[in-house]
């Protein structure tokens, strides 16, 4: 009797240790990821600076002077677009989904939505370089520009020669991409409106839209918006499909139609290039700020949040 | 007997087109009075409640058959069915407040019915608040949100809520089954003193309460309506033994 509660004791002891050890990895892997990083660019971050680093536009391997602000720029643009298509077109699939659809159709819609999430990034880069910037190219940008390209300022945004391989086709590609996970998220807490809580506006004489717009919507607001952060997420470190379709050129892109480049096509691209000392640790500076970026974000998020759920 | 602002004829529900809830159910509504709707769980009379102001056709498969006249027509058959339930309103077991706050909860459904006037629309807020014997309680916190209320205050904010597009039927699915004593006799006084304004329908498992606020009372059973009359009479001289039976606690 005695020695069994022992063995008990032992084996809760044990067991305590494994779940501890499981968890203290996650906490061990992400600090010692953020210190490598922090060592490698230690040399650029002395030569540098931090602002100087951020705000410079010059990215030149060869007389080693190497600055952020073009691919920061070109990461944040196609991530800030990709939102601004992806955030209406999600809350449309998953208000369709979650209210309006047929029963019939539901599985099929959501399914195909889920799938869309599935479909592999290099996948989106292939079909985008090989069909969607040549269709971009040869009807839509020209399109864009022949409607656009006279207004004064907003033309700006339709100059240039429409390639297709640029920030708008790219941020396209992005918003499809991150599409799914808004429209899930969003489709999952409309899902939990209680029934009860839309009867009562339907009682006092709301339409079905107007149920859904001052109903569902803001009760399902902390979701939607947890749901658009790890989009955002997404949209920040996407690499494969983007290396394909944003033309990889160092600096501050004006018009829709520029190629750009990104944080993470920057590394996929040129690490097997870096072949002095410095670029190499301006390569690691680059990722160190792009990792710092996306901790600010979900911090940031989880700030609101708690906060929402308090008030 | 006094005015009715409800008949129903022969009234038939189904769910899904084949299960029947409702079964032949005729009786009339007098205005400005409390009708019960008592019976066991499942007997149909949430199901009733819901016909009237046509909440199923929120969901697929229900069928309705017969009338329930209101107005001087069959509801049954109307297609303006939101113009419908702003004259019907409805209060849920749990209290439901919107999203917003305790004002803009009430002044919700007087937006919809595109008053934009804000001098009116605060009168209007603070007349369905004291209306709703709430006003005193929140009358120096309306922006805040109505999460922050008490269940009670929730369930009579939601009552303000329905009071506000002055409808002629507020309809209640057990108002205080979720409340607890004290904000339970709060919300039978309220609905007491409601009277005079609306006429009130109100399910209840609650025999007691039913016998407290009650004109007249209905004993449903399976579907079926067994029994309607004036609720003294019902508690202490019911016509029909399964009536009897039900209400001195021998099923149910």
């Amino acid at each position: 009797m005695v020695d069994n509660n022992r063995q008990q004791q032992w084996l809760e002891r044990i067991f305590a240790a494994t779940t501890f050890l499981a968890a203290f990895l996650v906490l061990a892997v992400i600090v010692s990821i953020f210190l490598s990083l922090f060592r490698e660019s230690l040399p650029a971050m002395e030569k540098f600076g931090l602002w100087g680093f951020i705000s410079a536009t010059e990215w030149d391997p060869v007389g080693e002077v190497f600055g952020a602000a073009t691919t920061l720029y070109g990461t944040l643009v196609t991530t800030a677009l990709a939102l601004i298509m992806a955030i209406p077109l999600s809350m449309g699939i998953a208000i369709f989904i979650a209210e309006l659809c047929p029963p019939v159709l539901r599985p099929l819609i959501a399914t195909a939505t889920e799938l869309l999430a599935a479909i592999p990034s290099i996948i989106y880069g292939m079909w985008g370089l090989f069909t969607f910037a040549p269709l971009m190219a040869e009807y839509v940008e020209p399109a864009l520009q022949r409607t656009f390209g006279a207004i004064p300022l907003l033309g700006k945004l339709f100059s240039g020669v429409p390639l297709g391989i640029d920030i708008l086709t790219t941020s396209i590609i992005l918003s499809i991409m991150i599409t799914p996970f808004i429209a899930s998220i969003a489709r999952d807490t409309f899902a939990l409106t209680p029934p009860q809580l839309k009867e009562s506006a339907y009682g006092i004489g709301a339409t079905r839209w107007e149920v859904i717009r001052d109903v569902m919507i803001p009760h399902a607001k902390t979701g939607i918006f947890g749901g658009i952060i790890i989009a955002m997420g997404r949209a920040l470190g996407e690499t494969m499909a983007v290396a394909f379709v944003l033309g990889n050129r160092h600096a501050i892109a004006t018009s829709l139609f520029d190629a750009s480049a990104t944080i993470t096509v920057t590394l996929a691209n040129e690490f097997t290039e870096a072949d002095s000392d410095l670029y190499l640790s301006a390569l690691f500076y680059l990722a160190l700020i792009l990792l710092s970026m996306n901790f600010i974000v979900l911090a940031l998020a989880k700030t609101v949040l708690a906060r929402s759920k308090q008030g | 007997m006094a005015e009715a602002v409800l008949v129903v004829n022969d009234l038939n529900f189904y769910y899904n087109g084949t299960v029947q809830a409702v079964k032949g159910l005729s009786m009339t509504v007098e205005r400005h009075s409390v009708t019960a709707l008592i019976g066991p769980s499942g007997c149909g009379k949430t199901t009733f409640l819901r016909c009237i102001n046509r909440m199923h056709d929120l969901y697929p498969g229900h069928r309705y058959e017969g009338e329930i006249i209101f107005e001087g027509s069959n509801l049954l058959c109307r297609k303006d069915i939101t113009a419908l339930r702003s004259r019907i309103g409805m209060v849920f077991q749990k209290p439901t407040p919107f999203p917003m706050s305790i004002a803009d909860n009430i002044a919700y459904g007087l937006k919809l019915q595109g008053i934009k006037n804000r001098a009116e629309l605060a009168d209007r807020v603070e007349a369905a608040l004291k209306q709703a014997a709430l006003w005193e309680e929140v009358a120096d916190r309306l922006k805040q949100p109505a999460s922050g209320l008490s269940g009670g205050q929730q369930q009579r904010l939601v009552i303000a809520r329905a009071l506000a597009v002055q409808p002629d039927i507020i309809l209640f699915d057990e108002p205080t089954s979720a409340l607890d004593p004290i904000s339970t006799s709060k919300i039978e006084e309220l609905m007491v003193e409601l009277k005079k304004d609306v006429t009130i329908i109100i399910v209840t498992h609650n025999m007691q309460q039913a016998a407290r606020i009650s004109d007249r009372t209905a004993f449903m059973y399976m579907g079926e309506l067994i029994e309607v009359d004036a609720t003294d009479k019902m508690f202490t001289n019911p016509a029909r033994q399964l009536t009897e039976d039900y209400i001195t606690g021998r099923f149910g």
